[in-house]
Parts: structure tokens; sequence; C-alpha cells
């Protein structure tokens, strides 16, 4: 009997942790968004607080300069503009400190071209590093 | 224990999502209230169970309730996908415009009807199965086999074969009651689509300013106008884009002349992120105002005001159409100030719930300083109630607001409300 309920307590010890670690780590980001002008996807490989690298891959529109900010809504913060890098044609690194907090931000993508500018929002989960 | 798992369940429950705004699921349908092409009307997005799957979507005219055709466009903000089509206006049980989405998330409805255009960000939200019921059935169904197993074994007198598999069979009936028990405190896996939400949600976001405007900045009587309400974030400058759907519109806003003869309670279209325009015509030069109720995403609402002026035409006007003033029955008779009034009145008996509510009462103070929003709180077929505390003494102009089968119905009148300690 004792047996019996060691087991039980085991399966159900398994079950609750794959259930509440489900949620759990941050993920890499990954999302897109298309405007009028341009079509971008957002990479951020470690979403997180302090200092990020996201890349900008301009999946349409011919993008000369990609400016990306970032506001918490709830929060009203506002981080500065950070001009990101052409590292090969259409795709575009930024890096430098955007989110000063963990907690869901718009990125705000600036992209500008022949075709004018354009601003594309995203959403971004962000945790603590 | 059993309080440990009480603070558990709660925790849990204290941590889900608070419910985002403008988001269209299986069961949950988006209403949005627009004043477009003149008409008033109410655009219904039913949500879908499943994608690629259909979007349905219709419009419900309460005034005029005359046909009229909407052109529809969804566009898929991640992919830039565009499905169109177009939906007549009816009074009531619309036919549905069926629409294609091909995925979950971020999407822009389009509406055209003349030549004006509002665009309204939703989410495309489906359900995801839930690990909770895979587990319960999970559960049961491997109970089920192992005792088959044990019983067998048991049979065949294999007794340490028979306890392992009876201790699982004990198992899986442990975690399928568990989960049974439990799943209500757990929380639900966010629907596919959905968009990110913090774990431990702030509440409450920075208050919107708004600044009332109107193109042109002279308008003229009798001449159409735009009114326009650019909305800035208080504490990042940038346009507010996360007005949340309540009452089922975005924003309402009144319009009223400063001796309370012109009032028009509408829903501005979101023409641009931070941008609300609506189209009007007043019939009469003079000072007018405007009220906005708003309310952001995960926030409480606020109020945002502005005035502007309508200024003489050379060709007058003719005589602008006042409704006749209505006669509610007040109690008390003399309404005193800061305590509750109940203001009654007759309504025929076909009137149907308009921005979800039966009734709304908007009350001015003369000099426009304060406008509140009243709900009609009676029981179905007896005349509209509204209660309110009238906030300070003096003369309110107030509007009552109904729809019938065929229109709005705009009852105006006023309420002289006394000081407390002045009645006798």
């Amino acid at each position: 009997m004792k047996r019996l309920a060691v087991v039980a307590v085991l399966v159900a010890a398994a079950v609750a942790l794959f259930v509440a670690g489900r949620n759990a780590a941050a993920e890499p980001l990954r999302t897109s968004t298309t405007g009028t002008r341009y079509a971008a996807t957002v990479l951020i490989e470690e979403p997180v607080t302090g200092r990020v690298s996201m890349e900008v891959v301009v999946d349409s529109g011919d993008a000369d300069t990609v400016a990306v900010s970032a506001v918490m809504p709830e929060m009203g913060h506002s981080t500065p503009e950070i001009t990101a890098r052409e590292q090969r044609p259409g795709r575009f690194l930024a890096e430098g400190e955007l989110f000063s907090m963990s907690g869901v931000w718009d990125v705000s993508l600036r992209l500008d071209g022949p075709a004018g500018e354009e601003q594309l929002i995203v959403k971004a989960l962000i945790s603590d590093r | 224990m059993i309080r440990l798992l009480c603070l558990v369940a709660v925790l849990l429950l204290a941590m889900a999502a608070p419910a985002a705004a403008h988001n269209v699921t299986a069961g949950a349908d988006l209403r949005i209230a627009q004043t477009i092409a003149g008409a008033e009307l109410t655009v219904v997005i039913k949500g879908t169970s499943r994608v690629p799957g259909p979007l349905r979507i219709g419009v419900v005219a309460y005034e005029p309730v005359t046909p009229l055709r909407i052109g529809l466009r969804v566009r898929s903000v991640e992919d830039g996908r565009t499905v169109t089509g177009t939906a007549e206006a009816a009074p009531r049980d619309p036919r549905y415009t069926q629409l294609t989405v091909t995925r979950t998330g971020p999407h822009e409805l389009t509406l055209r009807a003349g030549d004006e255009v509002a665009v309204i960000p939703f989410r495309v939200l489906v359900e995801r199965g839930s690990a909770g019921d895979f587990l319960i059935y999970g559960g049961l169904f491997l109970a089920g086999t192992l005792l088959v197993g044990g019983v067998l074994t048991g049979g065949l007198a294999r007794r340490g074969t028979a306890m392992l598999l009876a201790g699982g069979a004990a198992a899986g009936v442990t975690v399928a009651a568990m989960v049974v028990v439990f799943e209500q405190a757990l929380p639900a896996p966010p629907p596919d689509g959905a968009a990110p939400t913090a774990a431990t949600p702030v509440g409450g976001r920075p208050f919107a300013q708004g600044k009332v405007a109107t193109v042109p900045d002279r308008p003229a009587e009798g001449e159409e106008f735009t009114l326009r309400l650019d909305l800035v974030d208080g504490s990042t400058g940038r346009p507010v884009d996360d007005l949340a759907v309540h009452h089922e519109a975005i924003a309402h806003v009144v319009v009223t002349s400063e001796d309370g003869r012109y009032f028009r309670h509408v829903h501005p279209l979101r023409t641009a992120p931070g941008r609300l325009e609506v189209r009007l015509r007043a019939d009469r030069p003079g000072r007018y105002f405007a009220h906005a109720e708003v309310e952001r995403q995960d926030s409480g609402g606020q109020l945002l005001t502005g005035a502007f002026t309508v200024h003489p035409a050379g060709d007058p006007a003719g005589e602008s159409i006042q409704a006749a003033a209505a006669a509610p029955r007040l109690r008390p008779a003399a309404p005193v100030a800061g305590r509750p009034a109940t203001i009654e009145l007759d309504a025929p008996g076909d009137v149907r719930p308009w921005l979800g509510m039966t009734g709304h009462l908007l009350v001015r103070s003369q000099d426009g300083a304060f406008m509140g929003h009243v709900h009609e709180m009676g029981t179905p077929g007896s005349p509209l109630r509204f209660t309110f505390s009238f906030p300070e003494p003096g003369r309110y102009l107030a509007w009552a607001q109904y729809a019938t089968a065929d229109r709005i119905v705009t009852a105006p009148f006023t309420v002289d409300v006394a000081a407390a300690g002045s009645a006798r």
C-alpha cells in the first residue's frame, strides 16, 4: 500500500511540474508585422531586460534605415531610439538598452526608404535577466 | 494543507491575466458602435473556433435604419494577407458576411462607407486544447488500462506485477481527480494569437491627453465638419492607440451646444493611431462642448473635454428641429446634491438594447464642466429608471437616450438640484 501511495505522489508531482513549467523561461522572440510600405520580422534571441540584440529583417519594401525604440504602455516608460546597423541587405541589427524592466513592451520600428517613412509596432514580452 | 492549497488557488487566480480588449474569440462577439456616413451603426465581429476559418461580420443599424452598404477589409498585421467583402446594415439580425482568416493574432478591420474610412484593430484568438483535459482523460485511460491488467495478472497470481499495475492505476486516478478538482484554479493556457501578457500585470496605464479640434477650424452653421480627437499618452508622448471597447465603443463622444439645444452622442472612427474623427453638422452658431469617454486597456475610464465654436453662415440655416422636452418623474421630486436621485421616463414597448444597455442618461452641468453618463437600471418592460447622485447643486441639462426598432430617441430635460440642508 505504501508503494502505491509513493507512486501516486511521484506521478502527481511530475504532472504538477509539467503544468507549472510550461510557461516558464524566456523563449526567443520572433514576430512579424506588415504595414502599407514595409513588412518586417523582429528577432530577439534573449528578450530580457538590459542590453539586448535585436535583429530586424525587412521582409518587403526597400528600407534604407531602421531605427528601434520601445514603450512600456502599462508603466508609461519609453526608451531612446537606437539606429540599427544594416548587416546584409534587408537585415538590420540594433544593440543597446531597450527594456528597463520586465513586462510587455511595444517595440516600434521606424523604417525609411525610397517609399517613405513608416512606423510599425510589435509587442514583446520581456523577462528579467 | 487545505489552507495551503487554498492560498495557491487564490494566488493562481490573482495572477490570471485580465481580459484584453478587441479580442475576437468563438462565442465572444466583438461589438463596436460607429458613427459613419451619417448613420449610427454597431459592427459585430463573430469569432472563429479555428484557423483557417470563417470570420463573420454583420452591421446593425440603429439610426437611420435604411439599408447602407459598408465595405469591409480584414488584414492580418503579421503577414499582410487581406480579404474583402461588403456588409449591408440591417436594423435587426443582420446578414453576416463571411470572410476567411488564415491565422490568429493581430488584424485590422477597415470599414468604408461613402468617403469615410475607419480602421479597427483587433485580435483573432483561437482556444487551445487545455493541458488539464489531456491529463484528466489521459489519467483515466491509464487507470482503466492498468486496472484491467491488474485484474488479469492478479488472476494469474502474479502478486508483485499486480501491485505495480494497481499502483499505476491509482496514480492515474489520482492525477485525473487532482486535475478535475484544481483545473478551475490552474491558469488556462493563453489562446492562440493572444497578445503577450506579463506574469504580474501592473494594472492601470498613464493618462491620455486629448486635443479636440475641428476641420475646418472655423466650422459654419449648417456645414458639415469633422470633429477630431487626438489622444496622446501623458508619460511617453506617443499616440494612445490602446483604447479598450467599453459599452460597445472605443469612445463615446457627446457634443452639446452651450445652451443644450444641440445634442449628439456619437462614436468616432479611428482614422489613424491615436486619432478619432466623426463628421457632424451644427445647425446654429455658438459655442459647443465635446466630452469624450475613453478607456485605455487594463485601465479605468477617463473623460476628455474640449470646446469649439460654430460660426454664423452668410446664408442662415433653417430653424433647428428641437426635440420636445420630456417629462421625467424625479424621486425625490427636488433632488439633493450628493444624494441618489432616481429619474423615471416612460418608453414605448419596442425598446431594444443599444450600446449594451436599455437606456443611457447623459447629464451635463450648465457650464459644461461636468458630464455624467448613467445607465438604465430598471426592470424590462417598466419605465426607464436611472439613479444618479448629482455632485453639486444647480441646474443640469439631461438627455435620456434609448433605441427603438427604427431610431434612437433622445429625450431632453433639465434637473434642478438643491444643496444638501437647503430642503425644508
